[in-house]
């Protein structure tokens, strides 16, 4: 269980502006589906999903498991300005991996909302005993990865032409990735 | 009495560079106010200190090394059973890398190991000002409170 007690949790960015972070609900549909309809088309071209598809957004809303996906919000004046996701397995060789994604509003972004967002997610990841969080991101978004590193993560690998847009235009997948408390134990059998 | 022997009342830090005098003679702290502002004046101290100038001497290099041993024990106690696992593994980080190094050995890697201690020690008052919900620590923010070059852009995301 991820502890979330912690939530709702009150954040000043540096520019002043207050935002609470807390785990989505089914309640929050509606504020999600505009809060990606707002994202530019050439960021949804990088998710991995269709948030076009109303249907999409609402069948996550109805199949929330925070045990396998932990969507912490970010709300500012009503609606939402930030998406942070805590991906788990929860069987097999990788259930000791989280994959985090971030995905920041237009209006927000260089206020360091994505940075705290990150910091969010380490803290969950610490609390269930992960050995890695692991970040995929496009290289071009440079001021992601520096945020990334900044935290602790560190780039293992950089697949090139990797990632095609809707345009057809490949794009190397830098991977990060950041080592947790327990990560030095049973590393040899 | 010389000013490096007062401490400061908002922060506790050692007044020497960051802290000045208005009209009226009273001391002004940048940091006053803050949360941590103890932590947050050791650390700058440190950081734009002497030490990371081309010219720095031998001694330069020793007082900063003993500064951030100090400062390590200074985020050690604000730290104290938080449950904070992040910035726990950071501190650890951050004596490790400053008991590799050896302000005796006239080497860069002492430097490194030293400027390392001081990022990963950033990074845990990082994490303490995030769990009372406040932002990051920018060094540069207090710039001008020491002998420093301000840098033209600063991005985030």
């Amino acid at each position: 269980m991820i502890p979330l007690d912690r939530y709702p949790k009150e954040i000043v960015l540096r520019n002043g502006t207050r935002v609470t972070f807390r785990p989505m609900v089914r309640e929050d549909v509606d504020l999600l589906w505009d809060f990606f309809r707002r994202i530019p088309l050439e960021d949804k071209m990088f998710l991995q999903e269709d948030v076009d598809r109303r249907e999409e957004v609402d069948r996550w809303a109805q199949t929330l498991d925070y045990g396998t996906v932990l969507p912490i919000l970010a709300f500012s004046e009503g609606r939402v300005v930030g998406d942070a996701t805590l991906h788990r397995n929860m069987a097999g060789w990788k259930q000791r991996v989280g994959t985090v994604r971030i995905l920041i509003a237009q209006d927000f972004r260089h206020s360091g909302l994505g940075t705290v967002m990150i910091r969010e997610l380490r803290h969950l990841g610490e609390k269930v005993s992960l050995h890695y969080l692991l970040a995929e991101v496009i290289e071009e978004q440079q001021t992601a990865i520096r945020a990334f590193e900044k935290l602790g993560f560190e780039r293992m690998v950089v697949y090139r032409n990797y990632e095609n847009d809707q345009r057809g235009r490949l794009h190397n997948l830098v991977v990060l990735l950041y080592p947790m408390s327990d990560s030095d134990e049973e590393l040899f059998y | 009495m010389p000013l490096s022997h007062v401490t400061c009342p908002a922060c506790g830090a050692v007044l020497t560079s960051h802290s000045r005098k208005t009209g009226a003679g009273k001391i002004v702290c940048p940091y006053e106010g803050l949360a941590y502002s103890d932590l947050r004046a050791g650390h700058d101290r440190i950081y734009f200190g002497p030490w990371r100038k081309m010219d720095a001497g031998p001694s330069d290099i020793v007082r900063a090394y003993h500064q951030i041993g100090r400062h390590l024990q200074s985020i050690g106690r604000a730290l104290g059973d938080k449950d904070l696992p992040a910035a726990r593994r950071d501190l650890a980080k951050a004596a490790d890398a400053f008991h590799s190094g050896d302000p005796r050995d006239d080497s860069r890697d002492t430097l490194r190991f030293m400027d390392h201690a001081l990022s990963y020690a950033h990074r845990v008052i990082d994490d303490l000002l995030h769990e009372i919900g406040l932002p990051s620590h920018a060094p540069m923010d207090f710039a001008e409170w020491y002998d420093a070059v301000e840098v033209p852009f600063r991005d985030e995301w």
